[in-house]
């Protein structure tokens, strides 16, 4: 049979299987051996039991079981459940809400920041907006705030979580493609961070301009003054100066004295070792003598929900980016932190670790079993020559370079509207990007081109990714909408909901233009 | 125990459930040899061998059996949007053509690539490295195994599933038992009618929150 009715018929045959509400993974599946029949026809597929083309099923599927970076997927859900399960997140959100309460707008603020927080120690979207929706929407309504404004910025920022880095999407994305997953983290960042910025400056715009949206809470006695903010800011950061130094110093000592020193160990050497201590001693100095004891507490004392967070952000994103381990290592390192935050705050029982476990195990099994039907089908249909001919197709249309990207952006929101991203990315990637490859690469973008084939790849991960990020919001499935409703309050609407994220769905899309006319964004730390 | 399980229905699901309940440790188990790994490298600078490997044999297994446990416990992605309107007799009929779909699956997986898992098991092929463990002999009849036991759950969860009544479909997998888990300090900590949103953890700032919290009341 040839390729384009086998085309018609996968592409039918999904919405209708969809539709009856077959499971996703599985109706990948039996579309693989859908189009495998048509391709081969069912004698020399079922002539010999146990052998025949019908084998590359098995390799497929076994080929996803043998990816060590796939790994790290469990990891991440893994620590994502343990987070939503500690109050580390409700300490940090007090700390920023007592520095940020007088500001107008501030709780909305905070949760963004909050968000993007939480969007750096791990990569899964649903608990974090889950949280926020119990944490910061009760606060903002009481409050006062415009209900809009508060449950657009609670499930916009709480998306983040897939787009900055460590993001579950640009993993699949990595393997998928062959992209190096080092490198979409590293220009993923960036674009991240626009997209939290411009949340964070629509808030603080709109409320300014519409002070009636974010009412400013009445004064009250613990609230931190500016000078206060001054000192106990500064006082925070040489606390955290003078225990990295110190922490140097003892990882340095050890070293030495254990005799693991050799030409590749980086700072051990003594000269290093007497200025770590000095600036250690200095700093410490420095705040019992000069800021006095008294202060330096109280200034931890308002800080001290942040670190643990940041430090669990550090531990991450700092193996990753550092070369020290790989993005599986530090999901399990990642893990282990916030395991022993939990212990350290008296929070630990067996029984948070066997729900955690079992939830990472529930959640496992749903992502990978997607994974599994999509790479089967994304097999068989590339075996039948699919991606070429839809290559072929779309090349043969002789259209503009900036349309072809378009219509796939296109593609990309309509089918995020209804879809999973992780269909999405094993299914249809694995057919747009030979085609992006193929386009000149210096007409991508507006300023000048991108210079190499892997720019081109991450480039179109993040493209991607921000999709993604409207795919979240978008109705009728827009995911965040869902995890919202099921913590709102009753009154609130899903009809409402999707209404409040106009704005935010707004903000998506002018950033994704803008990565899209400046590629260039994507590649600053590449 | 605050996690709210699918019940167990029928003996498949039963044999399911207490597979899972020893397996849903893997993924901890896998954190902790990486801690281990991450440790001798670091601070003993005597890396091992084995911890990548295992990691990777052991995760393999987690993604069969969690497919098995998600499927037992009916939270594999789909889509309900026509599903829910559409009446009873048409419900069944769906579930019917998803059920044999997924056998066809099942079936067509098992019957190509047989007589290739079945080799690696006999001659106990390794991955072909160092370490080496026997992650082609294990990993490759377990995905049949597994995918034929998926195969036959769908069909237990069609017969047990029959007349029960859906009734009000979560909109989202699981979030009712991670809202109850969230929810029960949160929730005792709220003054009746109020929306303050804080356990006792922090006495101090929440006292703080106290006050106006009674000013909008």
């Amino acid at each position: 049979m040839d390729i384009g009715t086998i085309s018609l018929v996968v592409l039918m045959g999904m919405l209708v299987l969809l539709a009856i509400g077959m499971p996703l993974g599985f109706a990948s599946g039996f579309l693989a051996v859908v189009v495998m029949v048509m391709k081969f026809g069912p004698d020399l597929l079922f002539s010999n039991f146990g052998t025949g083309p019908l084998n590359l099923l098995g390799q497929r599927i076994y080929g996803i079981t043998t990816s060590y970076v796939l790994v790290s997927v469990p990891l991440f859900i893994f620590m994502a459940n343990l987070l939503e399960r500690s109050g580390i997140a409700r300490d940090m959100y007090d700390t920023l809400e007592k520095w940020m309460s007088r500001t107008r707008g501030g709780i909305a603020v905070v949760t963004a920041l909050m968000a993007v927080v939480m969007a750096a120690m791990s990569g899964i979207i649903g608990g974090e907006v889950v949280l926020l929706g119990l944490i910061a929407l009760p606060q903002m309504l009481r409050l006062g705030y415009d209900q809009n404004l508060a449950i657009g910025t609670i499930c916009a920022s709480g998306s983040l979580g897939t787009m900055i880095p460590p993001s579950i999407v640009l993993i699949f994305y990595g393997l998928i493609t062959d992209t190096s997953i080092h490198a979409l983290f590293q220009a993923a960042f960036v674009p991240g961070f626009i997209l939290a910025g411009c949340y964070i400056a629509y808030i603080l715009i709109r409320t300014n301009l519409q002070p009636h949206l974010a009412p400013l809470p009445e004064p009250r006695e613990g609230d931190l003054t500016g000078p206060q903010k001054r000192i106990y800011g500064l006082s925070l950061v040489l606390i955290i100066v003078a225990a990295a130094a110190a922490i140097m110093v003892a990882r340095g000592l050890y070293f030495n004295a254990a005799g693991l020193v050799d030409e590749d160990t980086n700072y051990a050497s003594a000269s290093y070792l007497m200025k770590a201590g000095a600036v250690s001693a200095g700093l410490v100095g420095l705040l019992v003598f000069g800021i006095g004891l008294k202060t330096a507490k109280a200034a931890w004392d308002s800080g001290k929900g942040m670190v643990a967070p940041l430090l669990v952000v550090f531990v991450v994103l700092g193996s990753i980016y550092g070369g020290v381990t790989g993005i599986t290592e530090a999901a399990g390192i990642g893990s282990v932190a916030v395991l022993l935050l939990i212990i350290i705050r008296g929070e630990f029982s067996w029984r948070i670790l066997q729900e955690a476990s079992m939830r990472t195990f529930k959640s496992t099994g749903t992502i990978m079993w997607v994974t599994i039907g999509a790479t089967a089908l994304a097999g068989a249909y590339t075996l039948s020559g699919g991606p070429t001919y839809v290559a072929n197709l779309i090349v043969g249309m002789d259209i503009s370079t900036l349309s072809v990207l378009l219509i796939m952006m296109l593609v990309f929101l309509f089918m995020g509207a209804f879809m999973d991203w992780t269909g999405i990315v094993l299914l249809v990637m694995p057919v747009f990007l030979p085609i992006v490859l193929k386009l000149p690469r210096d007409e991508l973008g507006l300023f000048g081109g991108l210079d190499s084939q892997l720019a081109v790849q991450v480039w179109f991960g993040v493209l991607f990714c921000v999709n993604m990020q409207v795919s979240f919001l978008s109705p009728p499935f827009g995911g965040a909408a869902f995890y919202l409703k099921s913590v709102a309050p009753p009154h609130i609407t899903l009809p409402q909901i999707f209404r409040s994220f106009l704005p935010f769905i707004g903000i998506q899309i002018v950033v994704l233009m803008l990565i899209l006319f400046v590629p260039q964004i994507t590649t600053l730390f590449l | 125990m605050t996690v709210v399980e699918h019940e167990t229905t029928g003996p498949l699901d039963k044999l399911i459930w207490a597979i899972s309940r020893v397996t849903m440790w893997l993924p901890a188990f896998i954190v902790a040899i990486i801690l281990f790994e991450v440790v001798l490298r670091y601070v003993f600078q005597r890396p091992t061998l084995w911890v990548n490997e295992t990691s990777l044999w052991v995760a393999g297994a987690v993604y069969m059996f969690a497919g098995l446990y998600s499927m037992q416990q009916r939270s594999h992605i789909r889509i309900f949007i026509l599903y829910d309107l559409a009446p009873r007799w048409l419900r069944r009929t769906f579930d019917v053509i998803s059920t044999i779909c997924i056998c066809v699956f099942a079936f067509a997986l098992v019957w190509g690539s047989f007589d290739e898992a079945l080799e690696k098991l006999m001659t106990w092929e390794r991955f072909g490295t160092k370490f080496n463990p026997p992650i082609p002999a294990t990993i490759k009849p377990l995905i049949l195994v597994t995918t034929a036991l998926l195969a036959l759950q769908a069909i237990s969860n069609l017969i047990y599933d029959w007349n029960k009544d859906q009734g009000e479909r979560q909109f989202v997998e699981g979030i009712e038992d991670l809202l109850e888990d969230l929810g029960e300090d949160h929730l005792a900590a709220r003054p009746s009618g109020g929306a303050e949103g804080h356990s006792g953890q922090t006495p101090d700032v929440s006292q703080q929150k106290a006050k106006p919290g009674q000013r909008t009341e």
